[in-house]
């Protein structure tokens, strides 16, 4: 049974059932927060080293979040911890009453680097309620072109956001005594990457000028050459439409999109050998940074790159597509995999605002999903999104994000996850690039200028900040072998000469018609929950992977990812005055999660008038 | 008719933000204009990270840059035009790179994308603003009517400068990047 909180059981057909005999079952105690504020306070009246440590903005993340922190600097512990998202965001207002054509092209505005995720999840949310199913081919480029998106977004965290927390400035700064030790260790991955000691490495790790940064802002180009080529703009796409996409697919398209795509082989294998050498160097010169973001692989992830031979839209068969995935769905509870259905990630699902701007919406309209799964009244099909701006207080409400959980417990997200989940669940069907080995993905990356070779991501023994992006530079040769195996599929199709890559299809003008598109970002876990009535789109929730990690507490007081994350993070800078403290081991833990507030947070609108304080097109980051 | 210089016209800005947007909102009427077939006229929100690559593979590069933006000024009227020019100059490195993280992850604004392009060299000699005051940011499609009025007098001001560059005729402003993110953000 996949459900230890929620009170959903499962008959011995595999049918769920709401438990009996539970008066309200699901009810939920809130706890006050305001016992932990006011022991906290009286801690940091009586000693001077506890210091509260904010962060707002957080830097190098995108879009607007702040961080609150109440840390020791004495015992170099952190001691209290709040996450907040410090905009509104609109999506789900601004779709209200909408053609459902066009929430792929709106709701892609989320993010100004997934939007083409954001526009996938909304064509399989609309593709599901309606009942289409692309064509094949439609559905073979939509994985290349999301694999090609991520290989835009990770090498832009890996070096441009999270990287400069690794290089020789600021390591210098913070950390002197490593730099020595830096400067005297070989670096196991020269074969690949070409440096010989690991501070050779970090010199180049630094921002603006160091090589590796370079050249990730240069291979972001690569990506967004590749990705035009099928979403005709980018960061939002202009072909992806529910029922495949709007775009001519042909061999000289094709080729096109390999010529970048094997630039990304040799990628990464040097990314991925510069990441090992970095983050294992940092783990054995001190193997407290093990705790440095360290909470348990309580994860979930929605999982993304359909077969086209599984893939019917439909919600009565989306257990079966969803594992034929070429990353699983599912759920981790500390590491072990709870669930790889997507009605069961579906049903544990629930948005909690006790902690957050809004206010509580009434009813639970949908009380079973389509199979007869129990949902509860929080679940995205039955909330509402209703904003109630009000003064941030650590003992009430403090953030825009909600608070998502799954079976009641927060979950984390992340490019990771999909690999993790994939790894573990060993369900995945048979790829030629990729070998899932139950502890291991083996990434079998072809000859490029370099040889062939076959890279190992391991599960690690402890989740935290170093382990988390190492996984992610894993993500750059795992997406770039989904999209080669979808490539192969795609000239084949060709070959047959089954072209077609969209399905036409009506809105009708009836009914009601509910949906979700489950389709990861760069960063991770997204859905978006649809419901069409009578032609327009009645109700609309997105669940983002930063609404989930940036999380506040739930209702009974679990903080969400960063907040717990930052609690288990150790103070290993160096300083001698607390005024010197910069804080970088808490920004290392939350940077890991690559931060992606603009899907998470959106504009302010501020008293009736809908003021706009600060906007964006393609992303609403609060830069003022 | 030539200018004798290749010119760029750009315009800078997010769509349905009201008089913020009248980069975007006038674009049409840019293109629509009789200008020298060495004035290229370009929509410019596609991230200050593509725009210096973009300028990095011109085989032949611009001579000059006119940006149409509108950014919020103290001081000003709504619809009034400010003419700057770059003098170049550039932030702090923690700020260059704050501008390429904002700009990596999707932020349009011209303070970015000057900032970057001077830190990775693209901008020629001559690059301009054309700035107009939008007043406070509002949501929308449509300009309000005192700029909307002003839109003629923007569009001939674009053209002039593409053809002549900044004349006797002209009032500028400067503007520099060591000192665009602190106040005052430039000079008479």
């Amino acid at each position: 049974m996949c459900f230890k909180n929620l009170p959903i059981a499962f008959d011995d057909q595999g049918n769920a059932y709401l438990k009996e005999g539970i008066n309200d079952p699901y009810e939920h105690k809130v706890v006050d927060l305001g016992v932990e504020q006011d022991k906290l306070k009286r801690l940091m009246e009586k000693n001077g080293f506890i210091r509260s440590v904010d962060y707002d903005p957080v830097t190098r993340v995108a879009g607007a979040l702040a961080f609150h922190s109440v840390v020791d600097l004495e015992k170099k512990t952190v001691l209290s911890t709040n996450s907040m998202a410090t905009l509104f965001r609109g999506y789900e207002v601004i779709l209200k009453g909408r053609d459902p054509r066009d929430a792929a092209y709106i709701s892609s505005r989320a993010c100004g680097v997934c939007g083409g995720v954001h526009a996938t999840c909304s064509a399989l949310a609309i593709e599901m309620a309606l009942g289409i199913k692309p064509p094949p081919l439609g559905v073979v480029m939509r994985n290349i072109l999301l694999a090609i998106e991520y290989l835009y977004d990770h090498p832009l965290h890996l070096f441009l956001l999270a990287g400069p927390d690794y290089s020789e400035e600021l390591v210098r700064e913070t950390n002197p005594e490593l730099i020595e030790k830096a400067a005297n260790t070989k670096a196991k991955n020269k074969d690949v990457h070409g440096y010989d000691t690991i501070l050779d490495i970090m010199k180049d790790l630094n921002p603006l000028k160091g090589k590796l940064y370079l050249e990730a802002l240069s291979m972001t180009r690569v990506a967004r050459e590749a990705y035009v080529l099928i979403g005709g703009k980018y960061p939002h796409p202009q072909s992806v439409v529910p029922g495949g996409l709007s775009v001519t697919v042909n061999i000289t398209v094709l080729n096109e999109v390999y010529s970048r795509l094997v630039k990304f082989f040799d990628y990464s294998q040097k990314t991925t050998g510069i990441w090992d050498d970095v983050f294992d160097f940092f783990l054995e010169s001190n193997p407290e940074y093990a705790k440095c973001g360290i909470r348990p692989a309580t994860m979930m992830d929605t999982g993304v790159w359909d077969r086209p031979d599984y893939y019917d839209a439909t919600f009565e068969n989306c257990d079966a597509w969803g594992e034929a995935r070429w990353s699983t769905p599912g759920v981790l509870v500390d590491g072990e995999v709870v669930t790889t259905k997507l009605t069961q990630l579906n049903a544990g699902m629930e948005e909690f605002i006790e902690h957050s701007y809004y206010e509580k919406w009434d009813g639970h309209k949908y009380k079973e999903d389509p199979l007869g799964t129990p949902l509860s009244p929080n679940h995205p099909w039955n909330k509402e999104t209703i904003p109630k701006p009000g003064k941030q207080s650590w003992r009430e409400r403090y953030s825009w994000d909600t608070s998502p959980t799954w079976d009641r417990m927060p979950m984390e997200a992340g490019a990771y996850t999909r690999m993790y989940l994939t790894a573990k669940a060993k369900v995945a069907p048979h790829s030629k690039f990729l070998e899932n080995t139950g502890h291991s993905m083996k990434i079998h990356v072809p000859r490029h200028q370099l040889p062939g070779k076959t890279l190992e991501w391991q599960i690690p023994e402890h989740w935290n900040a170093f382990e988390r992006n190492r996984a992610r530079a894993y993500c750059i040769p795992y997406s770039a072998m989904v999209a080669m195996d979808n490539w192969m599929l795609a000239m084949d199709l060709l070959k047959q000469g089954k072209d077609a890559v969209s399905t036409k299809f009506e809105i009708p003008k009836t009914g009601t018609h509910i949906g979700f598109g489950a389709w990861g970002a760069g960063r991770g876990f997204l859905t978006h929950h649809l419901v069409v009535d009578k032609g327009v789109i009645q109700n609309y929730q997105i669940v983002t992977p930063s609404s989930l990690n940036a999380a506040p507490r739930t209702p009974w007081g679990t903080p969400g990812p960063y907040e717990e994350a930052v609690l288990n993070t150790p103070v290993l800078e160096k300083f001698d005055k607390p005024e010197d403290y910069k804080g970088i081991d808490i920004l290392r833990a939350i940077r890991s999660f690559d931060p992606c507030m603009p899907c998470t947070t959106h504009i302010m609108a501020k008293d009736s008038d809908h003021m706009v304080t600060r906007e964006v097109t393609t992303c609403a980051c609060g830069i003022e | 008719m030539g200018s004798n210089k290749r010119t760029l016209i750009g315009t800078v800005g997010y769509h349905l933000l009201g008089n913020h947007s009248i980069g975007p909102v006038l674009l049409p009427d840019i293109r629509d204009m009789d200008l020298p077939d060495d004035v290229d006229v370009e929509e410019m929100n596609w991230g200050p990270i593509a725009v210096v690559q973009y300028f990095q593979t011109l085989k032949t590069p611009f001579d000059r840059v006119i940006f149409l933006v509108a950014i919020e000024r103290q001081d000003r009227k709504m619809g009034d035009i400010t003419i700057f020019k770059w003098k170049g100059g550039l932030p702090s490195e923690t700020q260059i790179q704050a501008c390429v993280g904002d700009a990596a992850t999707g932020v349009i604004s011209v303070e970015n994308l000057l900032v970057i392009g001077e830190y990775f060299k693209i901008w020629p000699k001559e690059l301009y603003l054309v700035d107009v005051e939008p007043g406070p940011e509002v949501a929308g499609e449509q300009l309000t009517e005192e700029v909307r009025q002003k839109a003629p007098g923007i569009l001939k001001k674009l053209r002039h400068i593409a053809i002549n560059g900044i004349t006797d005729e002209d009032s500028t402003c400067t503007l520099r990047g060591n000192e665009l993110f602190n106040t005052p953000k430039y000079e008479k």
